[in-house]
């Protein structure tokens, strides 16, 4: 992605738009690198492959850059920058998609455990709920849900957006973002149950005796 | 439900739900149920950061654009 498509300008329109541009440059930096973390992790439960999550993320800096006129200052730069991104995977990836409702385990657990030896940020352990279940477990769990209730759930319990921000997202009125919330968390409550079981944890807690 | 769970409730439509699941135990229960599943999602899923290389190339992005 370093060689740009884009025109050379010459030295004199260089200098000519390099004021406005430094400008622009800083915003840019001050208001959306920020949140390049958050969109990796998004792009990777997206791709599920970290090269494929490093292009995305780079491909959407690049969108955003260039479109960064058009973004409404005051908004949510982290949620237009998710629209940018995910619009993108659809384009790039969709098409050639597994069938929805296909889950590999398999590959989700080696992507799972490659990239978490590499980095992660600091894990609070203390889940007080089904506290044995590991990490790449809940993650399954989560990824087998069918792709509208994951999507959501990841919106809003991973990313913290609000409603509004995630209907905006997903192009759905939020009676439906709700309603996608309540099913999505209530099946993946039957997922983790069923894992909990396969796995011998016990699952018993204090409010079900 | 899920509303309660994420405070996006309206402050009136909170009153009524209060009000409404201490009187309802099977409501109540579905709502610790859910509260549990969100934080267990916020507690188990691992927050990767993006790589030193991924940062470096888009912070140059805007430098090679012009």
């Amino acid at each position: 992605m370093t060689s740009s498509p884009h025109k050379k300008n010459t030295p004199a329109q260089k200098s000519a738009l390099s004021e406005k541009e430094k400008i622009k440059q800083q915003e840019f930096q001050e208001e959306a690198v920020e949140h390049i973390n958050a969109l990796y992790n998004y792009a990777l439960h997206l791709s599920m492959n970290p090269d494929d999550a490093h292009d995305l993320v780079q491909e959407t800096y690049l969108k955003a850059y260039k479109f960064f006129d058009s973004f409404e200052k005051g908004t949510n730069c982290k949620a237009w920058l998710f629209k940018i991104l995910k619009n993108n995977y659809i384009n790039k990836f969709r098409k050639n998609a597994r069938e929805p409702g296909k889950v590999d385990y398999d590959l989700i657990k080696d992507f799972y455990h490659s990239i978490k030896d590499t980095q992660s940020d600091s894990e609070d352990l203390n889940a007080g709920y089904f506290r044995s279940l590991m990490h790449d477990e809940v993650y399954q769990a989560l990824n087998s849900l069918p792709e509208e209730f994951k999507e959501v759930i990841q919106l809003c319990d991973i990313e913290g957006f609000t409603y509004e921000e995630i209907a905006n997202m997903v192009e759905s009125p939020i009676g439906t973002v709700r309603s996608r919330l309540y099913r999505g968390r209530k099946l993946l409550r039957s997922k983790l149950n069923e894992f909990a079981k396969k796995y011998g944890y016990n699952t018993d807690n204090e409010e079900t005796p | 439900m899920s509303a309660a769970v994420d405070g996006e409730l309206t402050p009136k439509e909170r009153e009524g739900f209060e009000k409404h699941i201490v009187k309802c135990p099977s409501c109540l229960s579905e709502f610790k149920e859910a509260q549990k599943t969100k934080s267990l999602i916020r507690e188990k899923i691992v927050r990767f950061k993006a790589p030193q290389s991924l940062v470096n190339s888009v912070l140059k992005l805007t430098d090679s654009l012009f």
